[in-house]
């Protein structure tokens, strides 16, 4: 009996060794398809969006099958430290924090941070918004938490999970005011033009980048190399008549520099 | 082969206790090949640990892990409540309570808690205007946790003997009487350790509440993950924090399961 279940453990042991061996025929891209129309999936549940094309132009680029995995935005840099992906390609920002834990390719898309309010909202700026008494809601891991945890001093901040969530506790006047992105706070607010109100003047640039694992040369200088060419043949402006037509226009309407 | 004996129980003394240098040896032996199994694991991992991040967030671990704490005694007190009001509701004269109960008890038993957590904070506190999400939150995992107990509660009264009931009423025990002396003297001996595992369920379950931004444990250490990245340092703790809550919970089931053991 004894000896049985030392066998057994040590099969135990053996098994874990053969599943660590990480050899692969394809690059795993890591994405959270929670963020339309930049990583989402459509009806059948297949992923797509404009990093899903991105993705995909890259691995025509460097030769290599691509397969989207979906992971949850707070866990994209951890899972590509542990090499269970091999690129980031979400919507992410180059910040210098992350960039401890991760190297980040040439930026490919720029961005600011600003913010969703209650329609009826007497908030018009940042400093309205931080006194005390007031409520901001963020999204877990995002650069408007780093925000609002460095920057905001007096209102309370809220983290969640969701992007849903966050909008929902400005919607329900639970949260004063949501900090994210230009782009998806013009969306939030076309979904919920009866109660919520954009204020898009940016208060913090950011560029969008791909992640890699440090010290991933042999990617790193292939991957600048595809984002420069595909910027020179028009790619990043295809994509965005694709998927961004209407918030293009918008942009161009309000004075706001576009993205690409 | 001698050597091997230390891990087997003598045979013929199968219902005593092992004594305890043998007890000593084979737990020390199986809680080293637990670390084994974790310590290559992790070695396999080739993880560059940065225990130096998480240290400066140590108030936030401990904050969150308070809040889990009263979380966890507000709700259990409540559940408790909660429970035995629908257990007994279950054997009310009155039908229409009876089916109130059953259909709660249902609906509970048979949605996920994070679906419970969405609709009550999203749509039934906004309907009641009930602002603090703590609030709420508590209530939830109360009412969550509560349909567990009733079940529990209902299961130990149905426990005692139909002969028990019959002579407590031919010797003219009311019906109040016959659950005060009769019914629930045994029913707690028989309750306390599903209750007590129950207990343990409801700690861990604590932290799904971290969906509705309540600022508990596990919500706290993902924060830290989400800014250091350094997660294996950032879930260990966490798990070590659970642990030193729902283990002495855990000892103190198996102690009055031995105890009850005795008694019968």
């Amino acid at each position: 009996m004894a000896s049985l279940l030392a066998g057994l453990a040590l099969f135990g042991i053996g098994f874990l060794a053969s599943c660590s061996t990480r050899d692969r025929d394809r690059l795993l891209v890591g994405m959270e398809l929670a963020y339309p129309p930049f990583e989402t999936s459509d009806t059948q549940g297949n992923p797509t969006g404009v990093s899903v094309d991105l993705a995909r132009a890259l691995g025509i680029h460097l030769g290599w099958a691509i397969e989207i995995q979906n992971i949850p935005f707070d866990g994209l840099i951890p899972a590509l430290k542990t090499g269970k992906i091999d690129l980031i390609i979400s919507s992410m920002t180059a910040t210098a924090e992350r960039a401890q834990s991760i190297d980040f390719s040439e930026p490919y898309l720029k961005t600011g941070l600003c913010l969703l309010v209650g329609k009826n909202s007497p908030v018009n700026s940042l400093e309205d918004l931080d006194q005390s008494g007031k409520t901001v809601a963020v999204k877990l891991g995002t650069t408007g938490h780093t925000f609002a945890t460095q920057r905001i001093k007096l209102a309370k901040v809220l983290v969640l999970d969701k992007e849903d969530a966050c909008v929902l506790e400005v919607v329900q006047g639970k949260a004063d005011a949501f900090i994210y992105d230009q782009m998806s706070t013009f969306k939030n607010w076309q979904r919920n033009p009866e109660t919520t109100r954009p204020i898009l003047k940016p208060f913090q640039e950011e560029s969008w980048a791909v992640g890699l694992r440090k010290g991933n040369t042999e990617l790193m200088r292939p991957v600048n190399r595809f984002l420069q060419e595909f910027r020179a043949r028009g790619g990043f402006e295809e994509l965005g008549d694709r998927y961004l037509k209407e918030q293009k226009q918008a942009f161009k309407h309000l004075g706001f520099p576009f993205y690409f | 082969m001698a050597l091997l004996r230390i891990f087997r129980t003598p045979p013929e003394a199968a219902h005593a206790p092992p004594p305890w240098p043998l007890r000593l040896v084979n737990f020390a032996a199986a809680f080293l090949l637990i670390v084994l199994i974790f310590y290559f694991s992790f070695h396999q991992l080739n993880y560059h640990w940065n225990w130096a991040s998480i240290y400066q967030y140590r108030q936030k671990f401990a904050q969150g892990w308070i809040t889990t704490i009263w979380i966890s005694v507000a709700a259990l007190g409540l559940s408790t409540g909660i429970g035995l009001f629908f257990a007994l509701a279950q054997r009310s004269r009155w039908l229409a309570l009876r089916y109130f109960s059953k259909i709660y008890i249902e609906v509970v038993r048979g949605t996920p808690l994070l679906v419970q957590i969405l609709i009550f904070f999203y749509v039934v506190a906004d309907a009641f205007h009930i602002e603090n999400r703590y609030l709420v939150g508590t209530l939830t995992l109360a009412f969550f946790s509560g349909a567990y107990i009733s079940e529990i509660i209902r299961a130990g009264i149905e426990s005692v003997g139909k002969s028990q009931l019959e002579s407590a009423k031919a010797i003219g025990l009311t019906r109040g009487q016959t659950y005060r002396f009769v019914i629930f003297p045994q029913t707690l001996r028989q309750t306390l350790p599903p209750l007590a595992g129950q207990f343990v369920s409801l700690i861990k379950d604590s932290s799904l509440l971290s969906i509705i931004s309540i600022s508990e444990f596990t919500l706290n250490a993902r924060e830290v993950n989400s800014s250091t990245f350094s997660t294996l340092e950032s879930y260990i703790p966490l798990a070590i924090g659970y642990l030193v809550l729902t283990l002495p919970i855990s000892l103190w089931t198996r102690y009055l399961e031995k105890q009850h053991r005795y008694e019968t």
